[in-house]
């Protein structure tokens, strides 16, 4: 006997026939009936009509029930529990404070669980209840486990991203036993660096709703609503010395009335660009466009910055750094001459076919003793441009080139001088090239060009000195790249001998402590002294007939080569291009990650030989754009090949510049040189980490949800509820095969033949 | 006239107290010294026209000169050590050697330059037919074509409309481009004819159809092509241009 208790049937075809076939028979027999009325239509006796058509419709009937072989089918059913999934943001920005000098997110989150448990107990009754982690994945826990593990809260917040997204659909999905979704409940600050970074998408919405579930949101830190943060700095790798630079920078605002927010670009703590926008009053978002002009080329390390207003929820993400590479586009040389010749001629020409220079001259063609015989619209001059040359426009050049100039009193220099030392001592290079008027003529002694130069001025004899002159390297000369015509010393060095004599020199004063002669004529006389005052370089070269080592040259079958390399030698170490600084430093990385790896700085030193100084003592210093004060951050000695590795320690987040020295074992000093990096977390997780209780809502919205407040019960949600029926057991019975029906026919169809007959029908 | 030996003593003394002396230490290196081409024919036609030229430059303008021309054959090495070079005369050149020419393009594309001046001023004489085929040769890639008014060797220090000379034989000068300079200029007009004064200070020459207006005209060319040899195309930087644009509309 069959023990199973059925509480559910229903009727059922037991029929072997297609589906096709049963319909094909359903309309045969209607035509039939059909064809049957007609037949009788004649019939006076509307009794009559009715009768015969109501048996051959009954008959019809039957016929069909017996085709389709009618079943009744008993049940054992039994209702299935939906399920709600809760999800628990356990991302790295739920490390941050739920509010001002609050527990973390993290904790503020497990404790709300906590106070939930109840709730969650009595939700069990009805539906089954799945817990989940979620940053950038989705992981099960146990809330129970959770619940009690609030104080290490941070263990659990260590997702890199967080998709919210991305965890709803898969929660959604990972049900178990194909149970109905009675809806989602997740807890989040909502800083999502997935799908919903700009807000809301419709790709989002579609598969929001693609859930057919509605999302309970509980925002977690939006109590400290009030934040403002820098969310984007946009700017290019690199940019053109003296061409602008634009900033693009956003900013986002919570819990702010109208306000003007003043944002800064810094440079080592310098200021360099700065603008005011409004945010707050609606307006969560602005973008504002900082520009600045860098005057020097290199590496350098920017923050943009915003102030921190009281009861922000973070200050961190109030300040973003950047790196930006600062290079030439051409060298910007500026050429003052003070009367045309032909070595003025020569440089003219070379620099001026030269591609990366862009060429600025000013060449003194009449002195007041001059006599034009012509009015002064019938000639060419135009004034001499003092003010804008050495005052307006000095700071866009790379390189003054003073050649056989001198201060003569009509040119009222004298106020610019000032300026022009500090242009050099500030990173910017002076060269100046002999001639009748130069040096000891120049009438630049003791003024503060003389300050800068790398010789003296002051001499007691003649300025200038007839004597030809074969030049030579010095020892320091040998190395420099100044005096690099071909690779090789001995090359070198044959090189300059073979050079035609010049024909007289400059008489200068001595060369100073900060100063190499790289060439001297035979004598011993300067001919090529170079310097380094402050960040800036000088050259000063005693001749004006450089252009021998050219056309003279030419003549005697060398060449002009030696000319040509010598100034574009000389024109590189001017400016300082980077492939001519003998001391390298260059950080492992742009941006280093404050959880990871340490910075690390590689150096390469050389001499001012430009040979590798091996064994330098190297110390590496560190300034911040917060902190311009250099605090000791590192020490190593260089190998034998110049190079070092410098590990600096663990640095909080921002933009630094790390000043390397490098020192001789006796002290002596060899170089020194710098490098920008930033700090600064990598991903979007901690660098955007401002709660964003809009993005929660709007998924709230869409799925036709809820945000929820953290005293809300959960167990009072509107969760669906849908019915799912579970059938255990079944079991079918055929109706068609009792004899009443088959005998019911037979009546039906004997008694409609009989009365047809009857009634005179054949 | 007749010259006693004390005039021409006078005479020299006030050549020598007028020249626009300033200190002189780097000798000729730093000056500009015209070199005169020394060949097989008259190779010196107008003996005083660039010592004048010289003196007008050093007066006029801050270039220093030297009031010495160098008389240098093309295959002389010191050619090299003077960067203007005149080729000269008012009958035919003569054919010169392979070497000289070939010097003579060293010359040029190294950054020399040459002055062609037709001391005869007679369109398609013998001295202009044996100086085009001698720049043929020199600068085989080269041709002489017009050299338009908007040359900067016109602005380089007074603002000219056009060349002229002793003569003006035809209305333009030409000239042969040299990796982006004018390397050999060409006049038909006895441009240094037009300079040349005798010891006591008269013009040698008279200009025409000009007289002493062209005179002047002459050597403000003279005085521009000296400025131009040692500037180049300076006038034509961008700080130049509104300056001369407008003082070309007074």
């Amino acid at each position: 006997m069959d023990g199973t208790s059925y509480n559910a049937w229903r009727l059922t075809s037991l029929s072997t026939l297609p589906g096709w076939a049963l319909a094909l028979a359903a309309v045969l027999l209607c035509a039939a009936i059909w064809l049957s009325f007609r037949g009788i239509r004649a019939e006076p006796s509307a009794a009559r009509r009715r009768i015969l058509v109501a048996l051959r419709v009954a008959a019809g009937a039957l016929l069909l029930v017996l085709l389709l072989e009618p079943g009744i089918e008993l049940r054992a059913e039994s209702r299935v529990r939906a399920r709600i999934a809760i999800l628990l943001d356990t991302s790295r920005s739920m490390r941050f404070p739920a509010a001002p000098n609050g527990p973390s997110r993290a904790e503020a989150m497990l404790s709300w669980l906590k106070s939930r448990l109840p709730d969650l107990s009595a939700l069990a009754s009805r539906f089954e209840i799945d817990v989940y982690g979620f940053d950038k994945e989705l992981q099960p826990q146990d809330p129970d486990k959770l619940a009690a593990a609030v104080g290490q809260a941070a263990e659990l917040a260590q997702g890199p991203s967080t998709d919210i997204v991305g965890a709803l659909s898969s929660a959604a999905a990972a049900g178990t036993g194909g149970r109905p979704l009675a809806g989602l409940l997740v807890a989040s600050d909502g800083a999502d660096n997935a799908e919903l970074v700009e807000g809301m998408t419709p790709q989002a919405t579609a598969e929001l709703q693609k859930l057919n579930a509605p999302v309970f949101a509980l925002p977690v830190g939006a109590q400290a609503l009030k934040d403002l943060a820098i969310d984007k700095v946009v700017v290019d790798d690199f940019a053109f010395v003296r061409n602008q630079v634009t900033v693009d920078v956003t900013v986002s605002a919570r819990g702010f009335s109208s306000t003007d927010v003043p944002l800064v670009v810094k440079r080592e703590g310098q200021i360099v660009a700065q603008k005011t926008v409004r945010v707050g009053g609606g307006t969560q978002r602005a973008e504002a466009k900082l520009s600045f002009v860098p005057d020097r080329t290199g590496k350098f390390a920017f923050q943009v910055a915003a102030p921190v207003y009281e009861g922000e929820a973070l200050a961190q993400n109030n300040s973003r750094s950047f790196v930006l590479k600062v290079i030439r586009d051409r060298v910007r040389v500026v050429l003052v001459v003070g009367r045309p010749s032909w070595d003025v001629r020569f440089l003219r020409q070379l620099l001026k076919r030269d591609p990366n220079v862009d060429l600025i001259s000013f060449f003194i063609l009449r002195t007041p003793g001059d006599d034009t015989r012509s009015s002064q619209d019938e000639l060419s001059l135009i004034p001499f441009p003092t003010q804008e040359i050495f005052q307006e426009q000095l700071k866009t050049f790379d390189l003054v080139i003073f050649q056989d100039f001198g201060n003569r009193p009509w040119y009222h220099l004298s106020q610019y001088l000032d300026g022009i030392a500090s242009y050099v001592r500030e990173g910017g290079a002076l060269a100046v090239i002999g001639g009748e008027q130069a040096f000891a003529a120049s009438d630049f002694g003791g003024t503060a060009i003389d300050s800068v130069l790398p010789v003296g001025l002051g001499v007691s004899g003649q300025p200038v000195e007839e004597t030809p002159a074969q030049v030579r390297l010095t020892e320091a000369g040998r190395r420099h790249p100044v005096t690099e015509l071909v690779p090789g010393l001995t090359a070198n060095e044959n090189a300059w001998a073979r050079l035609p004599q010049l024909p007289g020199l400059n008489a200068v004063g001595p060369v100073k402590d900060n100063a190499q002669t790289l060439l001297t004529a035979q004598d011993g006389r300067p001919v090529l002294v170079v310097g380094e005052v402050g960040r800036g370089r000088t050259m000063a070269l005693t001749t004006d007939a450089s252009w021998y080592w050219s056309f003279v040259a030419a003549g005697q079958e060398i060449g002009p080569r030696a000319y040509e390399t010598f100034w574009h030698g000389a024109i590189r170490w001017l400016v300082r291009d980077p492939a001519l600084t003998p001391m390298r430093v260059a950080a492992e990385k742009t941006a280093f990650d404050p959880a990871a790896e340490p910075p690390v700085l590689d150096v390469q030193v050389r001499g001012s030989d430009y040979g590798a100084a091996a064994g330098a003592q190297l110390r590496a210093q560190v300034s911040s754009a917060d902190d311009a004060s250099p605090r000791a951050a590192g020490q190593a000695v260089a190998a034998a090949d110049g190079t070092a590795r410098i590990t600096l320690p663990h640095l909080p987040p921002g933009s630094y510049k790390a000043v390397v020295t490098a020192k001789r074992p006796d002290g002596g000093d060899v170089g020194e040189a710098e490098e920008a990096f930033i700090v600064q977390p990598s991903g979007a997780e901690l660098l955007q980490p401002a709660p964003r209780p809009d993005v929660l809502r709007a998924i709230a919205d869409v799925t036709r949800g809820k945000v929820l407040d953290e005293s809300d019960r959960l167990d009072t949600l509107p969760f669906r509820d849908p019915e799912r029926v579970e059938v255990g057991q079944r079991k079918s019975r055929p109706l068609w095969d009792r004899w009443g029906v088959l005998a019911a026919l037979c009546c039906i169809v004997g008694a409609e033949w009989t009365l047809r007959r009857r009634w005179g029908y054949a | 006239m007749r010259w006693s030996r004390r005039t021409l003593l006078r005479a020299a003394v006030a050549a020598g107290l007028s020249w626009p002396l300033r200190a002189r230490a780097f000798g000729d290196a730093s000056r500009l010294v015209f070199a005169q081409l020394r060949h097989g024919g008259r190779w010196d036609p107008r003996p005083d026209g660039l010592p004048r030229l010289a003196w007008e430059v050093a007066k006029r303008t801050s270039i220093e000169t030297s009031p010495v021309v160098r008389a240098l054959s093309a295959a002389d090495p010191d050619l090299f050590r003077h960067p203007f070079v005149v080729l000269s005369s008012d009958v035919a050149v003569p054919t010169m050697a392979d070497a000289e020419v070939g010097a003579l393009r060293r010359y040029l594309s190294y950054g020399g330059f040459l002055l062609v001046d037709d001391a005869s001023a007679q369109s398609g004489g013998p001295f202009e037919m044996s100086a085009r085929e001698l720049l043929a040769r020199i600068v085989p890639a080269g041709k002489l074509t017009r050299v338009p008014r908007e040359h900067v060797l016109y602005k380089s220090f007074y603002l000219l409309d056009g060349p002229t000379g002793r003569s003006v034989t035809r209305p333009d000068v030409e000239g042969i481009d040299v990796g982006g300079r004018l390397a050999v200029l060409y006049s038909p007009n006895d441009l240094v004819g037009a300079f040349a004064r005798d010891s006591l200070g008269s013009w040698e020459l008279e200009v025409v159809p000009g007289g002493e207006g062209q005179r002047e005209k002459a050597i403000r060319l003279g005085v521009n092509l000296a400025m131009y040899t040692l500037c180049l195309d300076y006038k034509e930087d961008q700080v130049h241009i509104p300056f001369i644009m407008r003082r070309r509309r007074i």
